[in-house]
């Protein structure tokens, strides 16, 4: 019988780091100075910002006809995107609630920052339904507040309502999470700072943690409870997303296949945008050491995996139509594939289902330039993904007379760009401010200590 | 010369305060003289004013009560008078909406034996005329603004030296159908040494008088008694559209369009180069070359006359396009109708008027479905006298020229030469509203008052009087045309008395005001008996060359309507384009040309005219065809430069020369008469491109072959049947069989137990002919957005007509229209989806938007299957105080950033019900028209309560013919739709399937 310690894992942490210099490794992005890469990178995401926030501005000043929208056209640029960046963050509830509950100790090194990529893109995307109102000035009236207006009420029949608090919902538990997960850390900062207003936020924002055992015990238990609540969220939210969609009459629009295959979409999106991120962090920020072949292997398979039900879900759909004899559902797949959305229909197809099957390759899950430029290609694909479903559905409906095309704004442009530039600046302001990997979680996944069980 | 440029901004808001100060006692301080600055002072105490004082929404404002009541007048509530339009010749009947005071709406007047009630797109728009901030508000002498006192003294001067020397007068005008006004002209220039009168429309060029002053030697357009035919054969007559009286044509047209009657069913076979709207709703249509109209008409003669045992007008004829066969089919159909057929000819072609008269005398249509002895006046012109006159003019031998309703600068061919003739006359007077490419050259312009400001007469056919009566003092100092002539006459009696001198005043009098016409027992003009004739033989098509038509377009016949804003953005039935012309090529045609829609094409005649314009490919057009509209390209669209929302990608609604579309008159040909179709002409790509801007982008009722689903290509929402089909097997219960059972998933829990308003629209007798549109614009206040906001489909109308061509040959289409509007679904898709239930149901079935509860987010938009609602995108245009006059003050102006759509008139319905609880009588079927109904001139779209059983809706509910468009969805909508019905003897191919 070979030794067991010969077949063990791999350590998820290469470089045997003790815990002190895992410490140092992460919060060494803390106490420097920002590198020159850094302010490149933060002047170049706040002036995209910038750009998106004049856009808005220009929007909101003079109506939603600045957006290529038209009569039959109602939704394009800001659903999409929308639906897009909550997809987004569904990787990072994955990540630190599913596989937490499923005891996958590989999430340590991803979890922290795939939280905050929830976060931000979870702000990005609740720009959208604001701002894409008519008048987003009485936007607070999707909210069931007490008012004068007699029994003035919000329709409870209406998606969007469900939407509504699907999405505060979902922000403020990830918020809580995220937030929770962080106060071990946070108390780091705090005993090995030397500023002192750093020293007191930190030690406000620490919540007196003192590392005691009955901290810990406590601590563990409103994880594993927000872990438990935040799991069926991964599930509903982009069910409930879906359901904008699946509860309408339109063709392409109107599928029970919507929520399962929105969900598996999310996923899919989301761990392509965690692992671009945290390629792109890896090598910045040296933390080789930390996100390794094992963490990147394991999240391109499950690209590989979420990829293909989506492919199914697709296929799915072209069966569905064909089957159902309905000639307006026929028409809107052929439609999608063969219409004048075509390009938009198999650059998804191409970006979504073909180029992911490449991670089969162990090669190419150990190439990490490859992984970077297939996680891009699903960033795009699942981008396109919902501009596909939004757009060529509606573009040409039931009645032919009111077919008609679609073409974005320069202003739709800018404010697409503007959510990229709010979502680095508030990730690079992140990276700088809160240690990106959750050190607590990672030393607990160390050598240390576990050696002699092996031995044994 | 005049400064032809419009008053700045600043001058016309000032001016537009005075007509309004003037018209409506509104203090002129009020809006001319406070400052910005003083403004923003003023209200931020007001408003300072308002915090410390309590929050009082209301905003402040000056209300003047009548010190004493005129009787009968209550505030707030419509009152109705009787009018004739002026819009063009055929003298429709108008009831005149007005409202403490000011008109707001033109409706038909349902007594009227012409119109019956309806009203075109034209007259319905008319309105915006009256209020029009453009227009001349006054005399001008040389460009400068004078009084009248003025003007007299300068003109009779003028007209004394005139009468002196040679006394060469020459009144140039429209078809004139007031007696008065006619009476009036003819005894001023009678005081002339050589006065004369000449009349030319800018749309025809008369052929019909010409032609039956040669077959029965009077100078005659008979009446058409559509209703009286059993068989109609027309040639490029669209008298359902733009050709003599479309109201009435479509009233008596569409009473034999009966699908439940199908023994009195008419039989419509149309020829045609370009696609009408009339050849749109025949039931065979033959497309053929505009050089062929003489040549088909003299084949179909020489069947008749065979069948007639007649001696031939023609041995041998060159073959046309349309197989012998035909005519012998059609001649054999004619000759057993005889006495109950009408052939109907609108070509400027002679020799197919001619022939076109020879039938009909063979036919026995005179005296039976046209009528000679009480003939029509609403075909004028001259073109010989026309000519002879332009000649005078060029070569200056013309002492005065008045110019009164046309536009001879625009509308005629000539150009820059034409100009130069008509600025170096010695005394040009125009009786211009506003400031058109003549008036500008005149010496003097004496406007004309809109006809809701003056009183008038018209007689449109024998036997009928229409009368105008004012509905507002005039906005500004415009004078009617008879006042100045009588005035130039020594006289000055105002219009009123004029009219009095000669239908007398007193009960009689009262009683055709209150009505708005008389009929009147006129002596028959004689009978007119057919002289021997022989006609000319015509030749065949040319194979190789291109032919010209110019036509005129429903919404914008001519330059003279090219100022309102709404027919300009009204969309063209067949094209569904507007703001601006265009050259439509048949799909082979352009093809062949390697051009595609909205490639700019150079389109030029023999004389050397040419002009440039984009390419619209229109099926069902003759391959050899370049059709392109005329009355574009005018000085009045000059001031739409602003008009649509201003942004940053915003493209203007004018051309770069600043105007609207092309103007094409240049191509009429420069030998009398004027050649509307049939010229050679050469059209080649210029590379250029210019968006055409169309509200419907895809035509067809079938989807592109390419993307056809395997269970067809065909969309369900129309359905059709032959007539043949109907009577023999019936076809109809397949085709509709009323309401389907479909499974809801909906509690019936919303048992409408009081009204429950329902629509009910005949696909068989829409024509297409866009009144509804324009009459629903006009009620609900619905904005005017712009040539790019089409382009970027976002057009606002409440009520669309879509239009959808099955092919059913090489550039030949079956057309079907579909008025679409909301359809007030019982189970509305809109609703369930609203955040903030800003769109609900009624009690009584209607689905309600709620503008200001409504935020914008457009999921009802999405969501809706008949794509019926309206955003608003932007803040649109209501700057303009005149102009604003004409908005109906029941209904809210909506702004920015809502959601909107059709009401089913919810305003009228109160009204109406206000009314029956006000008399203690139930509400009567028929007392509600909504707007589109009320302005239907085939009386299409019938509106009521369809919980009782007796209403007209009900029973349309019930007919077989019924169904309802996405039935198969569950949403169970309001309005419902009789299937369209041609008569046609068998089912050509299975229209629709489900």
């Amino acid at each position: 019988m070979a030794s067991p310690r010969a077949l063990g894992p791999r350590p998820l942490i290469e470089g045997d780091k003790t815990i002190g210099q895992v410490t140092t490794d992460i919060c060494r992005l803390l106490d420097n100075r920002p590198s020159a890469a850094w302010w490149l990178a933060f002047l170049a995401a706040v002036s995209l910002l910038g750009v998106g926030v004049v856009a808005v501005s220009y929007q909101i000043a003079t109506g939603i006809g600045v957006w290529g929208l038209n009569n039959t056209v109602g939704w394009a640029f800001d659903i999409t995107n929308f639906v897009f960046w909550i997809g987004i963050g569904h990787a990072g509830t994955l990540i630190s609630a599913v596989l937490f509950l499923f005891r996958q100790r590989w999430r340590t090194s991803v979890n922290r920052a795939a939280e905050a990529m929830t976060i931000f893109a979870v702000m990005c995307a609740g720009i959208f339904p604001l701002i894409h109102m008519g008048r987003p000035w009485f936007a607070y009236w999707m909210f069931p507040y007490p008012n004068a207006r007699g029994s003035l009420w919000i329709n409870f029949r209406s998606p969007l309502v469900w939407d509504f608090f699907a999405i505060a919902t979902y922000f403020s538990i990830s918020l809580a999470f995220w937030y929770i997960g962080m106060v071990p850390d946070l108390a780091t900062i705090r005993d090995r700072t030397e500023g002192k207003w750093r020293r007191r936020i930190m030690g406000l924002l620490a919540l007196g943690w003192d590392g005691s055992h009955r901290t810990w015990m406590r601590y563990e238990t409103v994880y594993l409870l927000l872990a438990g609540l935040a799991t069926p969220l991964v599930l509903s939210v982009h069910t409930i997303v879906s359901w904008d969609f699946a509860t309408s009459v339109i063709p392409g629009w109107h599928a029970t296949i919507f929520p399962p295959y929105f969900v598996a979409g999310a996923v899919f999106s989301g761990m392509a945008m965690v692992l671009t991120l945290m390629l792109i962090a890896r090598r910045t920020m040296h933390l080789e050491d930390y996100i390794t072949t094992q963490h990147v292997g394991a999240m391109t398979k499950l690209i590989l995996l979420t990829g293909s039900i989506v492919g199914m879900a697709y296929a799915t759909e072209f069966w569905m139509a064909a089957y159902s004899s309905n000639p307006f559902e026929q028409f809107v797949f052929l439609n999608r594939a063969m219409g004048p959305f075509a390009w938009a229909y198999w650059t998804m197809v191409t970006c979504n289902v073909i180029t992911p099957q490449l991670f089969w390759f162990r090669a190419v899950r150990e190439n990490f330039v490859a992984v970077f430029v297939l996680t891009i290609f699903v960033n795009i694909g699942m981008w396109f993904e919902r501009f596909v479903i939004i757009v060529t559905s509606l573009h040409r409906d039931f009645l032919p007379s009111s077919w008609a095309g679609y073409a974005p704004s320069l202003v739709e442009i800018a404010t697409l760009l503007g959510s990229f530039g709010l979502f680095f600046t508030l990730f690079l302001l992140f990276v700088r401010f809160v240690p990106m990997i959750a050190m607590a979680e990672v030393k607990g996944v160390l050598r240390i200590g576990r050696e002699d069980r092996h031995a044994a | 010369m005049v400064d032809v440029s419009m008053p700045d901004d600043r001058s016309r808001g000032e001016r537009e305060a005075r007509l309004l100060a003037e018209a409506f006692g509104k203090p002129e301080e009020s809006t001319s003289g406070i400052s910005r600055r003083r403004f923003l002072v003023a209200s931020g105490f007001t408003f300072m004013g308002a915090l410390l004082f309590g929050c009082s929404r209301a905003p402040e404002e000056t209300a003047f009560g009548y010190v004493e009541q005129p009787e009968g007048t209550v505030a707030g509530r419509t009152e109705n008078y009787a009018t004739t339009c002026a819009g063009c010749p055929a003298g429709c009947g108008i009831l005149a909406r007005s409202r403490d005071g000011r008109p707001i709406k033109l409706e038909g007047n349902p007594e009227h034996p012409l119109s019956r009630g309806g009203l075109c797109a034209i007259g319905q728009a008319s309105l915006l005329g009256l209020y029009d901030s453009h227009r001349l508000d006054g005399p001008r002498i040389g460009g400068e603004a004078a009084d009248w006192k003025e003007v007299d003294a300068l003109l009779i001067g003028q007209f004394e030296t005139a009468r002196r020397g040679r006394g060469r007068v020459r009144y140039l005008s429209g078809p004139i159908t007031s007696p008065t006004k006619q009476a009036l002209i003819d005894e001023f220039l009678g005081g002339f040494a050589d006065g004369r009168h000449v009349i030319y429309d800018p749309t025809h060029t008369a052929s019909v008088l010409d032609a039956h002053e040669r077959t029965h030697g009077r100078r005659v357009a008979p009446r058409v008694h559509l209703d009286r035919a059993r068989d109609i054969v027309a040639v490029d007559a669209d008298f359902l559209g733009t050709w003599g009286s479309p109201v009435e044509s479509t009233a008596s047209y569409a009473s034999r369009r009966r699908a439940d009657d199908p023994e009195s069913f008419s039989r419509h076979v149309h020829f045609e180069s370009r696609l009408s709207v009339t050849g749109s709703k025949a039931d065979r249509r033959f497309v053929i070359s505009p050089t062929e109209r003489a040549l088909v008409l003299q084949h179909l003669l020489v069947e008749i006359e065979r069948l007639a045992g007649r001696s031939l007008s023609f041995r041998s004829l060159p073959a046309s396009s349309v197989d012998g066969g035909e005519f012998q089919a059609l001649a054999r159909e004619l000759w057993s109708h005889r006495g109950e057929v009408l052939v109907l000819c609108g070509a400027d072609d002679l020799q197919a008027q001619i022939a076109a008269n020879l039938l009909n005398v063979l036919l026995d249509s005179y005296g039976r479905t046209l009528d000679l002895q009480r003939p029509s006046y609403q075909l004028q012109g001259d073109e010989s006298r026309l000519a002879e006159t332009l000649e005078e003019i060029r070569r200056g031998t013309v002492d005065v020229v008045f110019v009164d309703g046309v536009n001879p600068v625009f509308d005629l061919p000539g150009g820059e030469d034409l100009r130069k003739s008509f600025a170096s006359l010695g005394l040009l007077v125009s009786f211009a509203q506003r400031m058109d490419e003549t008036a500008s050259l005149a010496d003097v312009i004496c406007p004309d008052a809109h006809f809701l400001e003056a009183w008038s007469d018209a007689r449109p056919v024998h036997g009928l009087i229409g009368f105008s009566q004012p509905l507002v003092r005039p906005l500004g100092h415009t004078r009617p045309v008879i006042e100045s002539l009588d005035r130039w006459l020594g006289r000055g009696r105002d219009s009123r008395a004029l009219l009095q001198a000669r239908w007398g005043e007193g009960p009689q009098w009262e009683g055709w005001i209150e009505a708005g016409f008389a009929q009147i027992d006129e002596v028959a003009e004689p009978a007119a008996s057919p002289r021997p004739l022989r006609p000319q033989p015509a030749t065949g098509a040319p194979k190789d060359t291109l032919a010209l038509v110019l036509y005129s377009k429903v919404g914008v016949p001519h330059g003279g309507h090219a100022y309102n804003p709404w027919l300009q953005e009204l969309p063209d039935p067949i094209t569904k384009a507007v703001w601006g012309n265009y050259a439509c090529l048949a799909p082979s045609t352009a093809a062949r040309l390697g051009v595609s829609n909205g490639d700019v094409v150079r389109v030029g005649v023999e004389s050397g005219a040419s002009i440039e314009l984009p390419v619209l490919v229109q099926p069902g057009q003759h391959e050899m065809t370049v059709a392109v509209a005329l009355g574009y390209g005018s000085e009045l669209s000059r001031r739409f430069a602003g008009v649509g929302p201003e942004w940053i990608e915003r493209r203007p609604t004018v051309g770069e020369d600043g105007r609207v579309g092309v103007n094409a008159a240049g191509l009429l040909g420069v030998s009398a008469p004027r050649r509307f179709s049939g010229a050679a002409v050469t059209v080649h790509p210029t590379g250029a491109r210019e968006e055409l801007a169309r509200t419907q982008e895809y035509s067809y009722i079938d989807v592109p072959a390419r993307l056809a689903p395997p269970s067809g290509a065909r969309r369900p929402n129309i359905r059709e049947v032959a007539l043949g089909s109907l009577v023999a097997d019936g076809e109809h219960t397949e085709h509709s069989g009323g309401e389907h059972a479909h499974a809801s998933l909906w509690p019936e829990d919303h048992p409408h137990d009081g009204h429950h308003w329902a629509m009910a629209i005949d696909l068989t007798i829409c024509t297409g002919c866009s009144a509804c549109v324009i009459a629903c614009q006009v009620e609900n206040n619905v904005p005017v957005v712009g040539k790019d906001e089409i382009r970027r489909n976002r057009e606002m109308h409440w009520l669309r007509i879509d239009r959808y061509y099955a092919e059913t040959g090489t550039n030949e289409v079956d057309v079907a229209y579909q008025p679409m509007l909301c359809q007030h679904c019982d189970n509305a898709p809109c609703e369930t989806v609203c955040p903030v239930l800003a769109t609900v149901h009624s009690e009584e079935g209607l689905n309600q938007q709620v503008y200001n509860r409504c935020v914008g987010t457009r999921y009802c938009m999405n969501n809706c299957p008949y794509k019926v609602r309206r955003f608003n995108w932007f803040e649109y245009a209501h700057e303009n105080e005149l102009e604003n006059l004409t908005l109906n003050p029941d209904v809210t102006v909506r702004s920015r950033g809502v959601m909107e759509k059709c009401s089913f008139c919810v305003q009228r319905i109160q009204e109406q019900k206000y009314e029956a609880k006000r008399r203690g009588h139930p509400l009567r079927d028929g007392a509600i028209r909504t707007a589109c109904e009320q302005s239907c001139p085939a009386q299409a779209i019938v509106f009521g309560d369809r919980n009782d059983p007796d209403s007209r809706v009900a029973k349309l509910l019930a007919d077989e013919r019924h169904y309802r468009v996405l039935d198969e969805l569950g949403v169970k909508p309001s309005v419902g739709y009789l299937t369209l019905v041609r008569n046609r003897t068998e089912k050509q191919e299975a229209p629709h399937h489900g």
